[in-house]
């Protein structure tokens, strides 16, 4: 057994380094665009159950193959371009986000040692990622050359901007503790105690800021359907539109997937003990990332979404303060008590 | 005057009125079902029961006359419950038919089971039912549904005079049946379906094709006859469904002739529906309206007026005979003629042809001298209207010069030689002593009496005959025309004849032959055999394809009488105008904005845009024109030509009543009737 | 006090809290939704679906060409013609149900006093064009053949209350 693990080690430290990360990068992305599919199912059906409804059931078994139905539609439509569009912007916004939400994914540790990229500012690298991401949607919402488009995406930018802020914040908190940006060491730091219980308030600001960073409900104000039909989507069609869609969920897992490695400890199992350290470490980092995800359709289930101007204040007005004082007492206790690492 | 207090409220009427009459003049509606305003009172459907203070019990009050000091109740709970039994008891045998019944919606008897009726029965025995009897194309039969109110024994005595209708057995089992079988043979037998007030007798070419509610009713005149009956023509769609009489008194107050009522069907058949133009192999072939105008400014261009002709039908309003008038006037022809059948009589003077006394007059005529004519079937109403006056005992007498036939009612034939007429006007003959003695003599002339070739002659004996009589005098004109064409008094009133050094109907004719006139504008004209115009080059406008169209070079589709808002002149010289029930069909247009349009591709633009400018045209060209629906008296003056009358026998021109114009010749109804009445009677005739 | 109370309240996201309770409590009830294709819910023997013309149990049409339902139908979808068929009858010629005009009242079938023209139990009549939805007495004809059964079945239920 151990000889066939070593010699596939061998093998695989033989191919050429290009081999090496196009594979790397196909191991992660290909189960990345899988569960994504699979993530806007759960989400119908959880959706559905709260609601009382049925979710989609008729594809496939209990309807599982319904994500790629409708991607199989998506794909088969017509791109349709606005005449006064900015065609080229109009074509990169989409792919921009796409690529984004992608690229993040280079840091994310799924286990031990697996990662990707393990450099030293993975926390730093993520952040810089999800910020350019609202490029995407401006760039949507100015090219489409549609009031709703247009303001979708001032709202969008307003948005983002404001909720990285306490995002800084809350993630400056969790470096005080590691003294590190390497997320896999912010994973190990969190051997003792997940900082979720220590540092509870941040995380539900972590939390409630990666629903706006995401625009998810109640923060979904860039789309708000019934406000903006769309918002900056809404000259969008066929795979044009999948692409913002696909960007989107897949924003979404990474989000749940910063949580996780920030607040609810990574690849590590709740308590060090059998029979929950045997379950492999990969495992309890998707299952995790589950259940943050079950919670932003939780939320998107049970609240109505914020109107604009609650939106900044919350932001500004509540996270902003709260977040700088629980930056400046975790700092004081830290220096006081001597604990900095 | 007797005094009678009704629900409360005191009216003082005349002698003999009876109390339901006296309740409709304070506008009290009193259930009837068997009493008819014209007919006689049998008082057998008790539907009019009303309390009378000091009667025992509730009395019929169409049968009751009123008498001094009556107090009156037709409102308190007896009385609705009088009513109430006995529409129980006239729906006991009645079927519930009413959603295949063509009577639903206008019934007498639904409608007023609405206000007296129970809305379930009784009655658990079996009801009764009765075979159902022929009588004729015309009147369908479901005697089952009959509530025995025997109008319609009483309108085939009273009105038609025809007693075809009788009732068998008594009480329940009465039954209505006509004798022998044999249908109805009456011109006016149609108002059988207007005047029974359940659904037993119904239109039969009508039947089961329409309701009453899905009709849009136009209120119009009749054109069959030159009586001008006031009708209502109810239409779905572009289809004319039925005619129905409306109320004149001085017309035909409230019946219409068979004619009237079902020649409708031939407006769907031979119609002309676009331009025709005849091509050079001599068939007609379709054409636009350019092409059809194009082809006359090609014929009429080169040609001088004195060789163009007009001549107007039978059927054409005034508009369209003012119209062709003024744009032939405008090309320079003086040739214009409007008696196609070739009578010959002196229009100068309006008294000298039409019916001056007003068909409403014969009704204060004693003695009436018909000359030349059959009224039953040239003018059925007028001659109804005779049989009115005689059944008042008001007529002694009714003298016939011309064919011995039954006229329903009692006359004295004097022959029909020509010579009769130059006798009594001279004074020589037995009658004249007769005419003389009388109040207000009346003298009808028929339009078979002008068409000889003695007709001015004719004409003249007849007025000078009125004059010696004394039936000119202040106050009674008892000299009177009866047409056939209800289009021809208008013609003659707009001046559609012989212009100076025009020639007419009889100089047209010759000319076409000997190629003297070279284009002949035919309006609605179909009496005159297309080989009588030679060469002539023939635009024939009008609505069927009748023997006009067949001899035509170039066709223009003009609108029947249903499809255009035009005036009518009756025989009494009576201005009415005819509303628009339908459009055109396909291409056709109406008649006066043809001949506008016509005029302006010919360069002589008639100068009026709209139908009122046209009426006003016309009233400046004669002021009859614009006194609607009343009569204006003639001034009576000289007119006719002294001469002889020849000694032919007169004769009525109509030979089928059923066929005489280019609509009921195309119609089927109309056939079917010339089959059930015509020919037995022809054969009867031959076989004597 | 109160003011303690609405703080503490507002600081732990109380409302917030019960409100993501009551989602998720919901989550464990049954549905009320059904499967529609091959789950059903249970239909009025008054429910009014598609039209159908009846006939009598020895195949004579029961329309008689009374017209009533023409005249109620507040939609004026429905056009009908009549004339006397060879045996005399008064039959209709043409009876047309403009579908995309009818707004499935109801008012037809209560006026026939015949129980000819019927709303019958069928809901599943979508087309692909509008020209479909123009109905003729044959396919009316066709749908009363079709649904016969049912059709009786709903007017003897309903019978009781008419």
């Amino acid at each position: 057994m151990s000889d066939i693990l070593a010699q596939l080690g061998a093998f695989w430290a033989d191919l050429p380094l290009i081999v090496r990360i196009i594979a790397g990068i196909l191991v992660i992305v290909v189960p990345l665009l899988i569960g994504m599919a699979l993530l806007t199912y759960f989400e119908r059906k959880v959706m559905a159950a709260m609601q009382l409804r049925q979710g989609p059931n008729l594809v496939g078994p209990f309807g599982l193959l319904q994500p790629f139905a409708d991607g199989l539609k998506l794909l088969s439509k017509e791109t349709v371009v606005p005449v006064q569009a900015n065609a080229g912007v109009f074509f990169a916004a989409p792919m921009l986000t796409f690529l984004l939400a992608l690229v993040a994914w280079a840091v994310i540790p799924f286990g031990e040692g697996l990662v990707l990229a393990d450099i030293n500012v993975g926390v730093l690298y993520l952040f810089a990622i999800s910020s350019l991401g609202v490029y995407g949607i401006i760039m949507a919402g100015w090219a489409s050359n549609s009031k709703y488009a247009f303001l979708g995406g001032l709202r969008a930018a307003a948005q983002m901007v404001s909720y990285e802020v306490s995002i800084g914040l809350v993630i400056i908190t969790v470096l005080l503790c590691v003294g590190s940006l390497n997320l896999s060491k912010i994973v190990e730091a969190q051997k003792t105690v997940w900082f979720f219980i220590p540092l509870f308030p941040m995380f539900i600001i972590f939390f409630i800021s990666a629903l706006a960073e995401t625009n998810r409900a109640p923060f979904d104000l860039p789309e708000g359907e019934s406000e903006l039909s769309g918002g900056f989507n809404v000259e969008y069609s066929s795979m044009t539109f999948a692409l913002f869609f696909l960007g989107e969920y897949i924003n979404m897992i990474l989000m749940s997937a910063m949580t996780v490695i920030l607040f609810l400890g990574g690849w590590l199992p709740p308590l060090d003990i059998a029979p929950l350290n045997w379950i492999p470490g990969p495992l309890w980092f998707i299952a995790k990332i589950t259940f943050v995800l079950f919670c932003f359709i939780w939320v998107r289930a049970t609240l109505p979404r914020y109107r604009y101007d609650q939106l900044m204040r919350l932001g500004w007005k509540v996270f902003l303060p709260f977040s700088l004082i629980w930056v400046v007492l975790t700092s004081g206790v830290l220096v006081y008590f001597d604990l900095l690492p | 005057m007797p005094k009678l207090t009704i629900d409360g409220v005191e009216i003082e009427v005349a002698p003999g009125t009876s109390v339901l009459q006296a309740c409709e003049q304070l506008g009290i509606e009193v259930p009837r079902f068997c009493y008819h305003e014209r007919l006689s009172v049998p008082a057998n459907c008790r539907m009019c029961l009303v309390e009378v203070e000091r009667m025992p019990k509730p009395a019929a009050s169409c049968a009751l006359p009123v008498g001094e000091g009556m107090v009156v109740k037709t409102n308190t709970p007896n009385v609705h419950k009088a009513r109430k039994g006995v529409m129980e008891f006239l729906l006991i045998n009645h079927p519930l038919d009413c959603p295949i019944c063509d009577q639903g919606g206008e019934c007498d008897l639904q409608d007023q089971a609405v206000s007296y009726g129970y809305d379930r029965s009784r009655f658990e025995e079996n009801k009764r039912t009765v075979s159902d009897k022929y009588m004729g194309p015309l009147i369908k039969t479901f005697m089952t549904r009959c509530i025995q109110c025997t109008r319609c024994i009483r309108f085939v005595d009273e009105i038609a005079g025809v007693p075809a209708l009788g009732g068998l057995a008594r009480g329940e089992h009465l039954e209505i049946t006509p004798a022998l079988e044999a249908g109805v043979n009456s011109e006016m037998s149609g108002n059988l379906v207007d005047v029974c007030p359940v659904g037993a007798l119904t239109s039969k070419p009508y039947s089961f094709n329409a309701r009453p509610w899905e009709l849009r009713k136009t209120e119009s005149i009749d054109v069959m006859d030159a009586v001008g009956s006031n009708i209502r023509i109810d239409a779905r769609g572009g289809e004319v469904l039925r005619v129905l009489p409306r109320l004149n008194e001085d017309v035909n107050e409230e019946w219409i002739s068979d004619k009237t009522r079902y020649a409708i069907d031939g407006l769907k058949r031979q119609r002309l529906d676009r331009p025709y133009v005849r091509g050079a192999d001599g068939k007609l072939k379709p054409a636009t309206w350019a092409e059809a105008f194009a082809a006359i400014k090609a014929k009429v261009a080169g040609v001088a007026g004195s060789k163009i002709a007009g001549i107007a039908g039978d059927l054409v309003d005034v508009e369209s005979t003012v119209a062709l008038k003024d744009l032939l006037n405008a090309l320079g022809s003086q040739n214009l003629d409007c008696r196609q059948d070739g009578a010959s009589f002196d229009a100068s003077n309006r008294a000298g042809y039409i019916f001056n006394s007003g068909i409403a007059g014969i009704e204060n005529a004693d003695v009436v001298l018909l000359i030349g004519t059959n009224p039953r079937w040239e003018a059925p109403l007028v001659n109804s209207r005779i049989r009115k006056t005689y059944l008042t005992g008001k007529l002694k007498k009714v003298a016939v010069i011309g064919q011995n036939i039954d006229l329903t009612y009692p006359t004295e034939w004097l022959g029909n030689a020509g010579s009769i007429l130059t006798d009594l006007a001279n004074g020589t003959h037995a009658f004249a002593e007769t005419l003389r003695n009388a109040k207000n003599p009346l003298i009808i002339l028929g339009a078979g009496a002008l068409r000889r070739g003695d007709g001015l002659a004719v004409q003249a004996a007849a007025a000078k005959l009125a004059e010696t009589v004394g039936a000119v005098r202040e106050g009674w004109n008892g000299f009177n025309v009866l047409h056939l064409a209800a289009g021809r008094v208008g013609a003659l009133d707009a001046g559609f004849l012989p212009g100076a050094g025009g020639r007419d109907l009889g100089g047209i004719l010759s000319g076409a032959q000997k190629g003297e006139i070279e284009v002949v504008y035919l309006l609605g004209a179909d009496e005159i055999e297309g080989d009588r115009f030679g060469k002539a080059f023939v635009i024939y406008q009008g609505h069927h394809g009748d023997r006009g169209a067949h001899r035509a070079d170039v066709i223009l589709p003009g609108a029947a009488y249903t499809e255009k808002n035009a005036t009518y002149v009756n025989t009494e010289g009576r201005v009415q105008q005819a509303r628009l029930a339908t459009f055109p069909l396909g291409e056709a247009r109406e008649d006066w904005k043809i001949l506008r349009a016509l005029s302006a591709e010919l360069g002589h633009t008639l100068p009026y845009d709209t139908l009122a400018q046209l009426r006003q045209r016309m009233v400046a060209l004669n002021p009859v024109f614009g006194a609607l629906d009343r009569l204006v008296t003639a001034s009576w003056g000289p007119f006719g030509a002294e001469g002889a009358v020849a000694d032919a026998h007169f004769t009525s021109p109509v030979e089928n009543f059923y066929m005489t114009d280019p609509i009921s010749r195309a119609s089927q109804t109309m056939a079917d009737c010339t089959e059930a009445f015509l020919k037995p009677a022809l054969a009867a005739a031959a076989a004597e | 006090m109160a003011l303690l109370d609405r703080t503490a309240r507002g600081l732990f996201l109380w409302e917030l809290v019960n409100g993501m309770a009551l989602t998720f409590s919901y989550m464990f009830k049954p549905r009320v939704t059904l499967n529609y294709p091959y789950e059903r819910g249970p239909t009025s023997p008054r429910f009014r679906g598609e039209h159908a013309l009846r006939r009598y149990p020895n195949g004579e049409e029961r329309c008689i060409a009374c017209k009533l339902c023409e005249a109620i139908c507040p939609a004026l979808a429905i056009t009908i013609e009549a004339e006397p068929r060879e045996d005399g009858s008064r039959r209709t010629t043409r009876y047309d149900i403009d579908m995309t005009k009818c707004i499935y009242c109801g008012l037809c079938q209560e006026a026939c006093p015949v129980d000819a023209i019927v709303e019958g139990p069928n809901l599943e009549f979508a087309t692909e064009t509008r020209e479909e939805l123009y109905y003729n007495k044959e396919k009316l004809l066709a749908n009363g053949d079709r649904w016969e059964a049912q059709i009786a079945a709903n007017l003897a239920a309903d019978a009781p209350y008419r």
